[in-house]
């Protein structure tokens, strides 16, 4: 689900940066910083704008300046089920591998309706009912998010096509 | 029933009686004893049998004759017995005899005449025995008698027979009700549940008291005391006990008696064998009671479990029960075979006999095949369905042996399975199949848990009893017994107690799971995604396996699992050292063992103990280059395009020229990690698109506008040839561990030298920069760089110049310095070389003679060579040495010279610099210096000679003289700056000068002294023909030497001489021509010297 977040970001700054262009700078930062992240619980899509720039405050002994930067993002944060769309990544024998966003999401052959089977016989190896149902490598899929997990810095999550309405899109 | 149980018992009786004889018999006193009592027991017996026989003549009443005779001869037997107990006790005194003797010892035959007791009972038994003789060897009549019996028999039973056919329904019925009407009762009785607690025993309830009796006769005493209680039945004697029991498993020696008051245990217990009730009997207190209770239940067999053959070619062996048949004593079991299909006979050697496998090697354990058997014995192998196999007797189904097997012949306890072992047994099914048969069998195995299966917090569902269904949260946990609180269902919010059977752990799909105990994926990771009953299957996190375990072994991880394995120091996916050259990846750890990925794609399993060392991860900046020549880096997603399988990937590790990627495609064993050349990879996707779109560090400085400087590389210390002359230097360690330390140098590299340490009886390596040397004059420190290139300080100038600024620097020189040495040298060089060499020819001497240190020697030929013009000559190649050695020789005018002029020192330092250096080069210069030196010298020694020492003495004024007046002759010939020179110092400085000069005439003039000797070499030549050439003449032999007299006439001179000569020689130069004079001079010089 995506949501507006306020967050804070502190950025150091080296003398050399000061002076006119300093914002620049900082905004450029954050941008690079943050954006397309992931903080383990939520990824920051797109920085909207930053709306406050606290006054730099010289850390004693580098020089270097610190900046609190207030910003307003727009963050996904995937819920437990949630249902989204992904593209298949991988199919192996014991499921198959989406990218829903940046999320990988692995759907265990235990979540795929037993009259999905997988075929390694075919190229690429895919999973199929035999009745137009196809999902291999590319394939688009709804599922549902059953559960997600987190790390520092990356998310992953495993997912659902056993139920109605999900499946290959 | 009851005549079976008697039969057995008395047989058992018999036999253990027999045993007991032998074994009481050493305490024949205890024995005697007891005698009394035994007697006792036989009147007892008596009265027994009164009853007995009344009860069982009740019983015959109902039952058939049959049954009856054989009652009775069992009664009699019985007594017959027991008298025979009472005889074999009694025996003890008299010599023993054996019941067997005893047997065969004839009726009719009054042998012996016996102790009257025993005969007795010998009679009786005879009478028995008679009665026994003549049992089988009834009458006709009684036979008729039987016959007719029978018949009545049959009758009856016949009756009886359609009676029952008669009732057969009814008794159904009967049953029926009976039954299902206990059952029913039941039921109610549970569902009018008494709490257990209160089901225990109350000191209100009668006592046990424990009584000791003969270890492993407990059963055997109760069924007596059973019996006894059943005889006394409805008599006045009646046993007042409520029941009896042993454990004769866990309380061996022991028989329990429950009854109200003790008296009534002890009267139960009278006369009753093995069983010593006097000797003390323990009351059971109240609340162990139940303990005494508890069964220990055995190691339950189902189907799955494992177990161990005991004996027999699979001794050892694992086998899983595939069913269990209903008697439990035997199990069908399945084992991996070991069959050899090789061997030619099949167990049984021509005689039919089976043959011993002694020595025999076992056959390893192998899957049946087919294809073996059919090629070894095709006979023998049948097949009944797809799949299964009769082979030489067995049966095989899908390779593994399936086999009938008594309970006996197996170890059903303590199997421990091994995870190898398990894993053959577990390749069947789709081969998918990850479920833990470990864990299975340990559950079946131990159900004493070594962990607490539940905790508080943990979600519990119970899945049997009454409760069945509830859902809750562990609050409490208490021995086996959960306290939970219920979360769903119209109980909810209520706290109910739950015990461990028939509770297990809930979870839902997508669960973040940990594996807690007893399994051998502990440790691992997940996410569930598959619950059925108790089985859990998830998603290991590490490998992206799956694993099914059971819930129970299962907790809801916290945290993204750390692994707590004892290879805890490594993560999957770090890179370690195997060896020196072998590094791998982790794709795997398990709780004691690391799979690993080495660089060249082999699998491996190692113990943690083996890893050499873990490589810590490169900064993120190491970077590698592609088949594209671009860079790659870690966690750049790249893709084989050569040698391999186009297979794409993140880089997580670069070692060498090999990249360690992760394949989220590639499954399997190794995790998805796959490593291959950085020269078959290329670029995907570079991280971050590295394209610069970082922008600057703002915490940093932009590197372009950083100052160019800061640290300078350490001064390049030229290297010079020959010997190091730091060697045999005493030197100070200025850093490292000996640090402060005195030392000699004993050897040195270019970068290194090993010194001996006053101080320690050791000789050390160690960097020449981290030495001090000590400066001889001023004992000022110097640190190598400056003990080997001296600063520039006058001495060094003048060495420089002399060398090659000399020409430079001094002016005059100028056109020689260039000149000098080219001078020397274009003309020259070869000369002048030679005449350094010229040492050459002299030169060949005076190096030696440099070499030989022995200046003298070397000098001398030098000199005397170089006392002439050569004498230069010679002090280019003495001079070097000259300044020195000469010094020394010459010593007095010399280091006169030397002394005079601390310039000189300088300079001698300077020449001293250029001694070092080689001949030639020295040539170059040191003739500059020596000139300079020298030149005064000689110029003085010119004078000198004439003056003779003392002038050498003043030499270095002298110098000036000679210079003068040498400068004048030679400036006649060269017309330098002569007279200049003549200042020694300004010679110096001059004397390059002169020397560039002196060559073409500075030499001469210069230096005459200094000059010339260069000069006078290398110029003597061209310029001073006549010195020159002597000179060279005399180092000759370079020069053309014309003068070869000269070289012979100075060498002719004694090295003094020269030396000596030199001076002369000075003086003859500065006269005129030295050599030719030379010779004649030397000799006059030399005493003139003297």
């Amino acid at each position: 689900m995506f949501f507006l977040y306020d967050l804070e970001r502190t950025i150091t700054l080296h003398p050399y940066y000061f002076g006119p262009h300093m914002r620049e700078y900082l905004i450029n930062k954050l941008l690079t910083d943050v954006e397309g992240t992931c903080t383990g619980r939520y990824y920051i899509i797109c920085v909207l704008d930053a709306y406050n720039i606290s006054m730099g405050k010289i850390l004693p002994g580098s020089g270097l300046a610190e900046f609190t930067i207030s910003y307003r993002a727009v963050v996904w944060r995937p819920f437990k089920g949630e249902t989204v769309d992904g593209v298949v990544t991988a199919v192996s024998k014991l499921g198959f591998f989406a990218n829903v966003g940046p999320l990988p999401v692995f759907v265990s052959t235990h979540l795929i309706p037993a009259d999905v089977k997988f075929d390694p016989t075919a190229n690429p190896p895919q999973f199929s009912d035999n009745e137009g149902q196809v999902i291999e490598k590319g394939a688009h899929v709804r599922l549902k998010l059953v559960g997600t997990r987190s790390d520092v810095g990356k998310m992953s999550a495993i997912g659902s096509i056993k139920e109605d309405y999900l499946g290959c899109l | 029933m009851s005549n079976i149980r008697d039969a057995n018992l008395h047989s058992d009786e018999e036999d253990d009686d027999d045993f007991g004889e032998e074994e009481e018999d050493p305490r024949p006193e205890k024995r005697q004893k007891r005698a009394p009592s035994d007697d006792e027991d036989d009147e007892e017996d008596d009265e027994e049998d009164a009853p007995k026989s009344s009860g069982r003549g009740k019983s015959r009443n109902k039952s058939n004759g049959a049954n009856e005779d054989d009652e009775i001869e069992d009664l009699e037997d019985e007594d017959d017995d027991e008298d025979e107990d009472d005889d074999d006790d009694d025996d003890d005194e008299g010599p023993r005899r054996r019941r067997g003797q005893r047997r065969a010892h004839n009726p009719f035959l009054d042998t012996m005449a016996e102790v009257d007791e025993d005969d007795e009972v010998d009679d009786e038994d005879d009478e028995e025995m008679e009665a026994d003789f003549i049992a089988p060897g009834d009458d006709d009549d009684a036979l008729r008698h039987r016959a007719g019996d029978d018949r009545l028999h049959r009758q009856l039973d016949r009756q009886n027979q359609a009676d029952f056919a008669e009732d057969l329904e009814k008794v159904a019925a009967e049953m029926r009700d009976r039954h299902g009407g206990r059952r029913g009762h039941r039921l109610g009785d549970a569902s009018t549940v008494t709490p257990k607690r209160l089901l225990l025993p109350s000191v209100n309830d009668p006592s046990i008291w424990g009584v000791k009796c003969k270890p492993g006769k407990e059963k055997e005493a109760v069924f007596t005391i059973m019996k006894k209680v059943q005889d006394m039945k409805g008599t006045r004697n009646a046993l007042n006990i409520i029941s009896v029991l042993e454990r004769g498993q866990s309380m061996q020696g022991f028989i329990y008696v429950e009854a109200r008051r003790q008296a009534d245990v002890l009267n139960a217990l009278t006369n009753i064998p093995n069983v010593y009730a006097r000797s003390g009997m323990i009351l059971v207190p109240v609340d162990e009671m139940p303990d005494l209770l508890r069964v220990q239940k055995k190691a339950e067999i189902m189907p799955g479990t494992f177990v161990r053959f005991k004996r027999g070619k699979y001794q050892g062996d694992l086998a899983q029960v595939v069913d269990v048949e209903q008697s439990g004593q035997i199990l069908n079991i399945r084992a991996v075979p070991r069959i050899d299909y090789g061997a030619r006979d099949d167990g049984t050697d021509p005689t039919g006999k089976r043959k011993r496998a002694v020595g025999a090697v076992r056959p390893p354990q192998r899957l049946f095949s087919e294809a073996e058997a059919r090629k070894y014995h095709e006979r023998d192998l049948t097949s009944t369905r797809r799949g299964i196999f009769t082979f030489q007797g067995e049966t095989y189904e899908g390779g593994y042996l399936v086999k009938d097997v008594r309970v006996t012949a197996l170890q059903l306890e303590n199997v421990n399975p091994k995870l190898e072992e398990v894993t053959k047994f577990a390749s069947t099914g789709d081969g998918n199949e990850s479920l833990d048969l470990q864990a299975l069998s340990q559950s079946l195995k131990a159900s004493t848990d070594k962990y607490a299966p539940y905790q508080p917090g943990d979600m519990v569902e119970v899945y049997s009893g009454e409760q069945a269904g509830m859902v809750g949260k562990v609050t409490r946990v208490r021995a086996d017994i959960v306290s939970m609180n219920v979360q769903e269902g119209p109980l909810k919010g209520k706290d109910i107690d739950v015990p461990f059977k028939g509770l297990r752990k809930r979870f839902k799909e997508g669960d973040h799971v940990k594996v807690m105990g007893g399994s051998r994926y502990r440790d691992e990771v997940g996410m569930v995604v598959k619950i059925v009953d108790d089985r859990v299957t998830f998603l290991s996190d590490l490998s992206m396996g799956e694993i099914t375990v059971f819930s129970r072994d299962l907790r809801e991880a916290s945290d993204s699992g750390g692994m707590g394995t004892a290879a805890g120091k490594y993560d999957l996916w770090d890179l370690i050292q195997l060896n020196a050259t072998t590094v791998a990846c982790i794709i795997k750890i398990d709780r004691e063992s690391l799979k690993v990925l080495d660089q060249e794609g082999a699998t491996r399993t190692i113990l943690p103990s083996q890893v050499a060392a873990k490589i810590p991860p490169r900064r993120k900046d190491a970077v590698a280059t592609d088949r594209n020549g671009s860079d790659i880096r870690v966690e750049d997603t790249v893709k084989e395009i050569a040698g391999g399988e186009n297979r794409s990937g993140v880089i997580h590790h670069l070692y060498r020229g090999f990249a360690f990627i992760h394949s989220k495609e590639l499954q399997g064993e190794t995790g998805g990690i796959f490593v291959a050349r950085t020269n078959n990879l290329a670029t995907m996707i570079a991280k971050g698109g590295r394209v610069a779109s970082s922008g600057p560090d703002l915490s940093k400085m932009p590197e372009m506008s950083k100052k160019p400087g800061g640290n300078m590389a350490p001064p390049i210390i030229p290297r010079q040839g020959g010997r190091d002359r730091i060697i045999g230097q005493t030197v100070h360690v200025r850093q490292g561990p000996y640090k402060g330390l005195l030392g000699i140098v004993k050897d040195a590299t270019d970068t290194t030298a090993r010194i001996e340490l006053h101080s320690k009886n050791k000789t050390i390596t160690i960097e020449k920069m981290k030495l001090g040397f000590k400066e001889g004059a001023t004992g000022r420190i110097l640190s190598y760089a400056e003990f080997v290139q001296p600063k520039k300080g006058f001495g060094d100038r003048s060495g420089s110049s002399t060398s090659y600024g000399s020409g430079n620097s001094s002016a005059g020189g100028s056109s020689w310095s260039g000149g000098r040495t080219p001078a020397g040298s274009s003309a020259w060089a070869g000369s002048r070389t030679p005449a350094g060499a010229h040492g050459g020819g002299g030169g060949g001497a005076r190096t030696p003679a440099w070499a030989g240190g022995a200046g003298d020697g070397g000098r001398t030929p030098a000199w005397a060579s170089g006392s002439k013009t050569p004498a230069y000559g010679a002090n280019d190649g003495s001079r070097t040495s000259d300044p020195y050695r000469d010094g020394s020789r010459t010593s007095n005018p010399y280091r006169d010279g030397s002394r005079t002029s601390d310039p000189y020192r300088g300079d001698n330092d300077g020449s001293r610099t250029s001694y070092g250096q080689p001949v030639g080069a020295s040539g170059g210069r040191t003739p500059a210096w020596n000139p300079g030196n020298r030149t005064p010298h000689y110029g003085s020694g010119e004078p000198g000679p004439r003056d003779s020492g003392t002038a050498w003495d003043s030499g270095s004024k002298t110098p000036a003289r000679s210079l003068s007046s040498v400068n004048d002759q030679w400036n006649d010939s060269y017309g330098n700056n002569s007279s200049t020179t003549a200042r020694t110092p300004a010679g110096y400085n001059a004397t390059s000068p002169e020397f560039s000069g002196g060559y073409t005439a500075a030499t001469p003039g210069a230096s005459g002294l200094s000059a010339p000797t260069p000069g006078g070499l290398s110029a003597p030549t061209p310029p001073v023909s006549a010195p020159t050439p002597r000179a060279n003449a005399w180092d000759a032999p370079t020069p053309g030497g014309p003068t070869t007299a000269a070289t012979p006439g100075a060498s002719g001179g004694d090295n003094r001489r020269y030396y000596d000569a030199p001076t002369p020689q000075a003086g003859g130069y500065s006269s005129a021509k030295t050599p030719g004079a030379w010779g004649n001079d030397d000799e006059d010089d030399a005493p003139g010297y003297n």
